[in-house]
């Protein structure tokens, strides 16, 4: 009786919640039209103006660049906080992984989803995708290592170190190539230059590629560090 | 102005906390030279800024601004420096310098991420308040939930976790309400940038204008907890080591502060609010939410809970007499942010010292505390007599002239506050001092008590510098008691810089 009464309370709150808000929505006035100065701008001009025939990529690593520096920070922060909770520097859960199959299929697929990942980074620019796509397909690559191959063979080759170095490495091309643009340019991350060429062609855009790649690695690097340290076993008297 | 140090406020910061990881790969020991190295490099920077506009900020004409990327201000993103963000930038670095020394006795070298952790608040907070971008706003307050979330969870301890987890579940919650409100002036306006939706939002209907001040209302009182949401705020504070707590009450509270008062007046402007009627309802909830703090802090068995609840009614003040739109109000407002932010931050650091070798932060483990340590006990009572607002000290001169501010405004209501708040104080924190002048006997069960009872935090790294810098926040507090007059010039530019929002507008969009 008690459950039943504690749950059509719940239920009934949740409904009463979902009718206010319906309501409120219902208040808002109607769409009027947007002032499209700013998004007209960037569609007229962005090609012109950074090379990047992926108008997305042009925004977010060239007009609004900063903003992807703290969304790749806030990915840092929230790898060194799980490190940081999680760690105990045990190994992990060992595990012999699936059958002989898989095994060989997998490793006949790997290169290929390494190379995927990798046209994803590199073309950001191009054609859809960028550093924060390719580098979850790079992590990827390390999430399914553990599963086919148990757990310990990926650590075994690729230390937590490793992973963190290149994390590090991920972090510091972008925020190095922003100096140099203080450098070279005037301006904190803008885009340099020198390095343009020809639209269309694989090195061209300035400094986009390499910050792309960049943050590919460091997502990359940073997602299985996140993984590895959630399936590591904790001490009882931690929790 | 263009002047570039000011980016190096943020990148500096968000260097180090990028090396550290790296440095302890090599080898662990150096990472205190390069924390040291890092926020000596902030500290520079601050003080040739400092020394080189020392006239501007004199007479309230600073404007400093940095375009990222190049880009004007519609299209990209700028950092706007004017007299309100620096005086509040000053204050925040040094809060935050004493504590990283603090968290160097404290914490020691055993754990890399607390630094990184901690520069990346040092980074976060420095753009929170430079960035003249609301999108740029959400990804540096996004940062700072991420940031000081983790560090709650630091002792890995149960309570430590469940408080983490709650403090994320809340602030993320008002983290997405602002990344709506964000989306939703973008959608109107085709703008992102604060000065030109400050330009334009008036013209906005007025339905659209409520949806979009509530939004972000809803989540800066998440944010800072006031009354409908304050509950998570004093779990987080109670079960968070002591460094990082003085972070959270110290100067996260205060930059939500900031950006409130960056929000409102600056971006959706003060007619605005005042035309949606939400003003008395802002100061009624706001004082509500202070006499509830106070009300909360009389039962709290806690001494870190205790002080939590203490901050929910402080803030709950300083709110309401921001809120008065009156200078009066801001002068009495701001002051009172500058000596919370050493008070609560010296108590937490105090406290840290003081419960080391306690059980619990228990009323009942209270017992001997100050017997222990008398000097530093002595700091601590001088602190709470500050919280409590004793005339030589810089509590008194900020409650002094919020309470002039509200019987100016003629808000009775408010007047009361401030005197029920300090009264209550008195009765609330007279217990701890009485109590922690009580002589320990111990029996054979305490004894074997305290041996199995795992202490919170066993042995501090360099006790010395962890004293120093309880001393160093008590002496703040006693300094600036006499010469809260200092500071006048600085409170002074800073509310011109608040109320002249024209010039705001015209600076970013015209440079």
């Amino acid at each position: 009786m008690h459950k039943y009464l504690k749950k059509t309370l719940v239920i009934s709150v949740f409904i009463l919640t979902a009718i206010a808000l319906y309501e409120n929505f219902l208040l808002v006035p109607e769409y009027t039209g947007l002032r499209t100065g700013v998004s007209d701008y960037i569609i007229s001009s962005g090609l012109s103006d950074t090379g990047s025939l992926n108008l997305i990529t042009a925004v977010l690593y060239d007009y609004r660049a900063f903003d992807s520096l703290g969304e790749s920070t806030v990915i840092f922060g929230a790898v060194s906080g799980i490190v940081l909770i999680l760690s105990r520097k045990m190994l992990p859960v060992s595990s012999r992984g699936l059958s002989f199959i898989v095994k060989r299929t997998f490793g006949l697929v790997t290169p290929f989803i390494a190379l995927f990942s990798l046209y994803v980074i590199t073309h950001g620019h191009l054609s859809p995708g960028g550093g924060f796509q390719g580098g979850v397909i790079l992590a990827v690559i390390s999430i399914i290592f553990s599963i086919v191959y148990g757990s310990a063979f990926d650590y075994r080759r690729y230390s937590p170190q490793v992973k963190t170095a290149m994390e590090t490495m991920g972090a510091f091309t972008f925020l190095g190539l922003g100096v140099v643009g203080i450098l070279m340019e005037g301006f904190f991350l803008k885009n340099l230059g020198f390095l343009t060429a020809r639209t269309g062609t694989l090195i061209s855009a300035g400094s986009i590629p390499y910050v792309n790649f960049g943050v590919g690695i460091k997502v990359g690097a940073g997602l299985a560090i996140i993984f590895y340290s959630m399936i590591q076993k904790t001490f009882k008297e931690d929790f | 102005m263009m002047e570039t140090r000011i980016i190096l406020l943020i990148i500096v910061p968000l260097g180090t906390a990028f090396i550290i990881p790296f440095i302890d790969l090599i080898n662990a020991k150096l990472r205190r030279f390069f924390v040291l190295l890092g926020i000596s490099i902030q500290i520079f920077n601050l003080t040739s800024i400092v020394v080189q506009y020392f006239d501007q900020i004199r007479d309230g004409s600073l404007f400093l601004q940095y375009h990222l990327g190049g880009w004007q201000p519609p299209f990209g993103i700028n950092l706007v420096m004017d007299n309100l963000s620096f005086l509040f930038i000053a204050i925040v670095t040094l809060s935050l310098l004493f504590i990283i020394i603090y968290s160097i006795g404290y914490v020691g070298h055993h754990e890399g991420k607390f630094y990184v952790l901690y520069f990346i608040i040092i980074a976060a907070s420095n753009g929170a308040m430079l960035t003249g971008d609301l999108f740029n706003m959400y990804v540096f307050i996004e940062l700072l939930t991420i940031a000081s979330g983790a560090l709650i969870a630091f002792q890995r301890s149960h309570p430590g976790s469940e408080a983490a987890i709650k403090y994320l579940f809340y602030n993320i919650i008002a983290g997405s309400l602002i990344f709506f409100g964000v989306l939703l002036t973008y959608f109107n306006l085709g703008t992102l940038t604060m000065a030109d939706v400050a330009n334009n939002f008036a013209a906005l209907e007025s339905g659209i204008q409520l949806f979009i001040t509530a939004i972000f209302l809803t989540a800066l009182l998440i944010k800072m907890g006031v009354f409908p949401f304050l509950f998570w705020l004093p779990k987080s504070y109670d079960s968070s080591p002591a460094p990082v707590t003085a972070v959270l009450s110290g100067v996260l509270s205060k930059i939500y502060l900031y950006l409130f008062i960056r929000l409102i007046w600056t971006v959706i402007g003060f007619e605005t609010i005042v035309a949606l009627n939400l003003n008395i309802l802002l100061i009624d909830i706001a004082l509500f939410s202070s006499f509830l703090g106070h009300v909360f802090a009389l039962q709290a068995n806690n001494i870190k809970r205790l002080l939590g609840y203490s901050s929910i009614g402080h803030i709950g003040m300083i709110f309401a007499v921001i809120m008065l739109n009156t200078e009066a109000g801001f002068y009495g407002g701001i002051l009172h942010i500058i000596a919370h932010m050493f008070m609560k931050a010296g108590l937490f650091v105090a406290c840290g010292y003081l419960l080391q070798y306690t059980v619990s932060n228990h009323y009942r483990d209270f017992k001997g505390v100050g017997l222990r340590d008398k000097p530093v006990f002595i700091a601590f009572i001088i602190l709470l007599l500050s919280m409590i607002g004793m005339p030589p000290l810089l509590g008194f001169a900020s409650k002094w002239f919020i309470l002039m501010a509200f019987l100016e405004a003629q808000s009775y209501f408010g007047a009361f506050i401030v005197i029920f708040g300090s009264l209550t104080a008195v009765i609330y924190y007279l217990r701890y001092i009485a109590k922690g002048f009580e002589e320990v006997r111990l029996s054979e069960d305490d004894l074997k008590m305290e041996v199995f009872n795992q202490p919170l935090l066993s042995v501090l790294y360099r006790e010395k510098i962890v004293t120093f810098i309880t001393y160093a926040y008590t002496a703040v507090i006693i300094i600036f008691g006499f010469g809260f007059r200092f500071l006048n010039i600085p409170l002074r530019m800073s509310i011109e810089s608040i109320m002249n929002v024209e010039r705001y507008i015209e600076l970013v969009l015209g440079g």
